[in-house]
């Protein structure tokens, strides 16, 4: 995976090149808009990771533009400590894939990484879902552990659904907010956490091999192997 | 005090009263020609009538017939005190009549008859008199006229009418006008004053506002401007006194964990830990900052562009079925009432927000064992509404206006996580979509309603 970040920020820039480089990826940095521009017209990236305030009179927005009238469909984050939702508006209608504000969590980062990668390489065209034992039937609705039938509110329908396409990646709150509820706000509590629980609840429970993982201060991750840093089950989330 | 020159109020006086005075003038003159000029010009007719009668009985000529009549009319009685008749013969001299004295003129009227006026002697008096100067035919001139002694004495008197009451209606004009100045000055000054207070720090200051007129609208206007600016200025102070006090504490924590697990825990996962535990009380903290932007964005008033239309009951079932089980878990029944179709524009996230707020509160507040229940629709027929109903221990009511303010917390509830920011971003959010959060007594527990203007149908 090739990646380009282009960040003024000394700091901020070694933060995200240092996590994408021990997450496998190959990582090329910049540190001004003229050069960042040329880099990210002039090659073929997997994905481009850019600060929106940049130095050099070609800030962020413009370099999406620029790419998106090349035609170039490369999957663009932009990261800044503009947090408005005007801001966060202007930059997804300006091209941009996704809007991460400053400061974050580089696990945000890179569970939103890995959701644009899934999304720009489309799976095979299959009708069911399945991990480990549990199996979801996309035409038929219906949701089945080895032999039982799990029966899910059309909300835990969905959220299972988008756990199980993300197989064995990280997904936030953020992004389940955004994917399973369409809505983008910053829930106070921990709502999202009981909604997982309860999912957790008619589908791990009983079994031996738990599937849904909470990682602390983090999100989720949905696999059979559970991943480092963990938390058991019980737990629910971050108190 | 301003200059003279300067101020408004004393050029409305001058500008009033010369308008004033060129009324008054404009009045007088009409009223001038209507009496005194109608008066001349009946006497101009008459003494010519009368000219003309004389004329008729006689020959034309300064002799018997014209004569006698003359002499006839001067000894009638009719009128004798105002007439005046006068023959001339050719030569000039009197032939009958009572003038002692003629104007120059009578020799010589190569141009026909003549009216003037001239002071003459009559019966031994000088008087001043109307006169008409005819030729006779066969030489000498008639003279028919008027004495105007009377006439002149009328003129007099309205004339002394006209000045009297001009006089008079001018210092009306202009006392009244220096009267209307004192009070405009009087007024404003109320207004300056109060600016005056205010520029010196004492924001609590008002423009004493009685009756309806324009100033009382203007002093209402300034007011309740003054009101909103201290409002704003006051939660200004109140952030920095919240982010004096508040944050250091948060901040405090963050760092003596810190410092603690470095000086104790010798073991990898338990330093791990304490960094997970700062960075988790840091996230806090950011995600407060990002709250007190978002109310500040929000009363900026800057979203308006963006909004769209939407449905508001939709979005109370959506946020309502997402806390559905979180009220489960707290012990709280939650109930949902909430028909669709209830338009509005605004921002869908800010909205869901406010009522993820106003959900988040009664779940937290309202306690285990009671009841929630969520209400979208109609409010008084013209708004749209959105109320949580709880029926816990309620906010006293001498509270419900605070508790929308950043950072303030009920005494009873400094136990429970929160950042006093909740209400206050719900009702920074309803005043940016043009509506209000409005706290009402639930009897028992509260009513926390968001009112929005319904959409404008296009």
């Amino acid at each position: 995976m090739r990646c380009l970040v282009i960040e003024d920020e000394a700091e901020t820039s070694n933060y995200i090149c240092k996590g994408l480089r021990e997450a496998g990826y190959l990582v090329s940095a910049c540190d001004n808009g003229p050069d960042g521009l040329d880099l990210a017209v002039g090659n073929d990236w997997d994905i481009i990771i850019l600060d929106r305030m940049l130095p050099g009179r070609i800030d962020g927005l413009s370099i999406v533009d620029k790419l998106r009238a090349l035609g170039k469909q490369t999957p663009v984050i932009i990261v800044s400590a503009l947090t408005s939702i005007d801001a966060r508006v202007s930059g997804l209608r300006g091209g941009a894939d996704d809007y991460l504000s400053k400061p974050f969590a580089f696990s945000e980062l890179l569970a939103r990484i890995e959701a644009l990668q899934r999304r720009s390489a489309p799976g095979a065209d299959s009708s069911q879902l399945q991990v480990a034992d549990l199996k979801l039937d996309l035409r038929t609705l219906r949701v089945t552990r080895g032999a039982k039938v799990i029966t899910l509110q059309p909300r835990e329908y969905r959220l299972l659904e988008y756990l199980m396409r993300n197989v064995n990646q990280v997904v936030t709150r953020t992004m389940l907010l955004e994917s399973v509820w369409d809505y983008h706000f910053d829930p106070q509590t921990n709502v999202i956490d009981v909604q997982i629980s309860r999912l957790r609840a008619k589908v791990d429970k009983d079994f031996p091999v738990m599937l849904i993982h909470t990682l602390r201060g983090v999100g989720y991750r949905m696999g059979a192997i559970p991943p480092d840093g963990a938390e058991p089950a019980a737990a629910g989330g971050p108190a | 005090m301003i200059t003279l020159r300067a101020s408004i109020a004393a050029k409305l006086v001058l500008g009033y009263g010369l308008l004033g005075t060129a009324s008054i003038v404009l009045v007088s003159a009409v009223f001038y020609h209507g009496t005194v000029g109608v008066l001349d010009r009946d006497i101009d007719g008459r003494i010519v009538a009368q000219s003309d009668r004389l004329l008729a009985h006689a020959t034309g000529q300064a002799d018997g017939a014209l004569l006698a009549e003359v002499r006839r009319q001067l000894d009638d009685g009719i009128d004798s005190d105002r007439e005046i008749f006068q023959l001339l013969a050719a030569d000039g001299k009197p032939v009958a009549g009572n003038l002692g004295s003629w104007p120059a003129e009578a020799a010589r009227l190569d141009d026909g008859a003549t009216l003037l006026s001239a002071v003459v002697k009559r019966d031994g008096h000088a008087t001043p008199a109307r006169l008409y100067l005819r030729p006779l035919a066969g030489g000498g001139v008639l003279i028919v006229g008027r004495d105007l002694s009377e006439q002149e004495a009328v003129r007099g008197v309205i004339w002394r009418a006209l000045l009297a009451g001009a006089g008079v209606s001018l210092l009306l004009t202009v006392g009244g006008a220096l009267l209307f100045r004192r009070v405009v000055e009087r007024r404003l000054g109320a207004i300056r004053r109060t600016a005056a207070h205010i520029e010196a720090g004492d924001l609590s200051s008002r423009i004493p506002v009685s009756g309806r007129d324009e100033f009382a609208l203007l002093g209402r206007d300034i007011n309740r401007m003054l009101d909103r600016i201290e409002l704003l200025m006051e939660g200004i102070r109140h952030v920095s006194n919240a982010i004096a006090h508040d944050l250091r504490t948060p901040l405090g924590r963050v760092r003596s964990k810190l410092d603690d697990a470095l000086r104790h825990e010798a073991t990898v996962p338990r330093l791990s830990c304490a960094a997970h535990d700062a960075i988790e009380d840091i996230d806090d903290l950011i995600r407060l900052f990002e709250r007190l932007l978002q109310i500040a964005e929000a009363e900026s008033g800057m979203r308006s562009r963006l909004f769209e239309r939407l449905d508001l009951g939709l979005i109370a079932t959506d946020i309502g079925e997402m806390y559905e089980a979180s009220a489960e878990d707290g012990g709280v029944t939650l109930t949902l009432d909430a028909p669709e179709h209830l338009y509005v524009d605004g921002d869908r996230n800010l909205l869901a927000s406010a009522v993820a707020s106003l959900l988040d509160n009664a779940i937290k507040y309202a306690g285990p064992g009671h009841a929630i229940h969520v209400r979208a629709g109609l409010f008084h027929g013209g708004l749209a509404s959105i109320a949580v109903h709880d029926n816990g221990p309620g906010i006293p009511e001498t509270e419900r206006a605070k508790v929308t303010r950043r950072f303030y917390r009920l005494y009873d509830s400094r136990h429970l996580p929160g950042n006093g920011l909740g209400l206050a971003i719900v009702s920074a959010t309803a005043l940016a979509h043009g509506g209000e959060l409005l706290l009402e007594d639930g009897a028992p527990g509260l009513v926390a309603r968001i009112l929005l203007p319904l959409a404008r149908s296009s």
